[in-house]
């Protein structure tokens, strides 16, 4: 392999560590699905799992609800951030033609983000925290069903999670504003841009028409995708940093004998704020970090420039815009939400994501098509596969996010299995896939070891996606719940079938790591944990002996 | 905006046009009094949630098919869901119960026969003990 650079070092670091996150989530996935299929089923497993767990035994509900806590703090920002990471920590310099402006924050973000995530996965694992990740309130700070201390330790972990995400956007943000570049923009300058005031301005006529245009003029399309995607990024993490303080205060409070009245704080402000904050991450940063993914692979990987470049870049700030308006989706089956804001908030504006989202899909296909024949590589199958996961998800979302239909899918598998996990399985991951496929090659000078491998790949995570996704989505649509045990075999046909399809994407996984650590070695793979200095002590000592 | 791109973006509209029309209107049943009737409802039942336990009306949820009446649901502790099954376990309706305040629903039942109450959002680890079966009786 080449000598490995700086930041192509930390790039394959985190995608490494995002990549076995994403294992512990699907182990996760499937240890649940199984004991949705029979409660009892993992009863030996975890009888040797209580012999380091402290405290009383807990009920199969307990550890079933805990790691349901746990699983999409391991799979969101776990997996998904540090994939993120690592890829934006290695393009937005390359693409601004400058290093990272913080060199230090990269491998403290390294740190933090998995600190962070055990800790909760721990506040789940040993202190039963089973609140869930949505937290309404007051259920995290009810005491009499939610273990105090492992709430305390599970809001210390998200807290890092979020401060680790807050600079990360700040590092990033500082990247393309730092003033040692021909391209300088300032703070503002970038905000204005990011959310179209000064073309806002122009188009009014009340600004200089010569002013620079971040747009047009300035910043790659990608860079523009990152930079509004982060600013949903910072909201997110500001917003659930708030809602995890709050909890923090609770718990502390009741640690010191001084419990506070959970009721002073209102049901529904509070699950409106956090669902604004939370939506950030579902229907902000995701949407629009992945059409400037895809903005980027698709030309480079057929050779011809975005189709409706220009067009993009407006529907990005549309997408921001959007974003910032569409959490009461959430809130449909909330009666006391103001009817005005579940039909403007819930369902007329979250359908912008319709029109941002197939007017982004459209300039992808027309770019692929356009450029024929293409050569199907890797990187370009997994890209399509995440538009279908898109195409897919974002559907079962359009359908539940209606004041009508909502009556009947609000919190039911469908929500959480054809929307979710579509989003997260067939699209957001095939995407990781994708960017994986290109940038390996890119950072190591290595084609993948076994091209053989990756059309198994393909359709084996995504058959075992969809058929996971679909199987539970039917199984809503005949009422089932999330989030809740049925017993007497109800739904287990659905449930099994779901099981396979967690087992094929388990399969789908493996092949891809074969392959990564077959092209890297796996001494180069552990070796990219080794501290430089003690990798350069050991290549020093034969050379002395 | 390219040829292609505008006649694509009339696609988009006419698919959120037809779509939303669709599910504001009556053809959705619920729409019909939820969005533009608001009927007065014939009977009111009181539904209280604590400590994992639903407490219903002393004498039972029972009403005409085809009546309209109004749910009205109330939390004491955490945030509870409150929905109506049909016996093949498929929903008829949902609402949130949060605390600190009254959730109300107004619905009508065409259908007489029993209907099933669960929970519809979790609750705490005990949360699928929420479950009453023939909890609502509707009469012919």
């Amino acid at each position: 392999m080449a000598q490995l650079g700086w930041q192509e070092k930390w790039t394959l670091r985190f995608a490494v560590v995002g990549l076995l996150f994403l294992a512990l989530a699907g182990f996760e996935g499937l240890l649940m699905r199984t004991q949705q299929y029979d409660l009892e089923a993992l009863v030996p497993m975890e009888g040797v799992l209580n012999t380091v767990r402290m405290g009383a035994e807990p009920t199969q509900e307990e550890l079933y609800f805990s790691m349901m806590s746990a699983h999409p703090i391991v799979g969101i920002y776990g997996f998904v951030y540090m994939a993120i990471m690592g890829a934006f920590y290695f393009l937005v310099p390359y693409l601004v033609g400058k290093g990272v402006r913080y060199k230090k924050l990269v491998p403290l973000n390294f740190a933090l983000q998995p600190i962070g995530v055990l800790i909760c996965w721990a506040a789940g694992f040993f202190g039963m925290f089973s609140a869930l990740y949505t937290l309404y309130w007051p259920l995290p700070v009810s005491y009499d069903r939610v273990p105090l201390l492992s709430s305390v330790v599970f809001m210390i972990g998200a807290a890092i999670i979020m401060v680790n995400i807050l600079l990360f956007a700040f590092n990033l943000f500082s990247t393309v504003l730092s003033k040692n570049n021909p391209h300088s923009y300032s703070f503002w300058g970038f905000l204005r841009s990011a959310f179209g005031i000064n073309r806002l301005m122009k188009w009014l006529g009340r600004e200089d028409k010569g002013a620079p245009n971040l747009d047009h003029d300035g910043l790659p399309v990608f860079l523009v995708a990152v930079g509004r995607g982060s600013i949903d990024t910072v909201i997110n993490a500001f917003v659930l940093l708030t809602a995890g303080v709050l909890i923090l205060v609770y718990g502390l409070a009741a640690l010191f004998n001084s419990p506070l009245d959970p009721l002073a704080v209102n049901a529904l402000v509070y699950k409106n704020w956090f669902w604004w904050g939370l939506d950030m991450v579902a229907d902000g940063n995701v949407l629009i970090y992945t059409a400037g993914i895809w903005y980027l692979l698709i030309p480079l990987l057929v050779g011809r420039e975005l189709f409706g470049a220009k067009v993009v870049k407006t529907v990005i700030m549309v997408d921001l815009l959007v974003s910032m308006g569409v959490w009461s989706h959430h809130l449909l089956a909330d009666t006391r939400q103001p009817t005005w804001m579940k039909l403007l908030s819930g369902q007329f504006i979250t359908w912008g994501e319709f029109f941002t989202m197939g007017l982004t899909i459209f300039a992808s296909l027309m770019t692929i098509w356009l450029a024929r024949p293409v050569k199907m590589t890797p990187a370009l199958k997994f890209v399509l596969a995440s538009i279908f996961g898109f195409i897919m998800g974002g559907t079962a979302g359009l359908i539940q996010a209606n004041t009508g239909l909502n009556m009947v899918f609000h919190n039911t598998q469908w929500v959480i299995a054809l929307h979710a996990h579509t989003f997260l399985l067939t699209a957001v991951s095939s995407l990781v896939f994708a960017v994986l496929y290109a940038l390996v090659p890119m950072l190591t000078k290595k084609e993948f070891r076994y091209p053989q491998l990756v059309n198994p790949h393909l359709w084996i995570w995504v058959l075992g996606a969809v058929l996971n996704a679909y199987a539970m989505g039917m199984a809503g649509s005949q009422g089932m719940l999330r989030r809740t045990i049925y017993e007497g075999g109800v739904f287990q046909g659905y449930v099994a079938a779901a099981l396979v399809g967690g087992v094929l994407m388990g399969v789908g996984l493996i092949l891809f790591l074969v392959n990564v650590i077959a092209t890297l070695g796996l001494g180069e793979v552990i070796g990219l944990f080794i501290p430089d200095r003690w990798r350069r002590q050991e290549k020093a000592a034969p050379a002395r002996a | 905006m390219d040829k292609e791109e505008r006649r694509w973006l009339f696609v988009l509209i006419a698919v959120f046009l037809v779509f939303n029309a669709f599910t504001l209107s009556p053809l959705i049943p619920w729409q019909g009094w939820l969005l533009w009737s608001r009927p007065e409802p014939s009977q009111r039942f009181a539904i209280h949630a604590e400590d994992y336990r639903f407490e219903l009306p002393p004498g039972g949820i029972e009403f005409g098919a085809g009546e309209y009446v109004e749910f009205v649901a109330t939390s004491g502790d955490v945030t509870y869901g409150f929905g109506a099954f049909r016996p093949d376990g498929t929903l008829v309706f949902q609402m949130q119960v949060l605390p600190g305040m009254e959730n109300r629903m107004i619905w009508r039942f065409d259908e007489p026969g029993s209907y099933d109450v669960r929970s519809t959002e979790y609750s705490g680890p005990r949360h699928s003990e929420m479950y009453v079966p023939g909890a609502i009786r509707v009469i012919p």
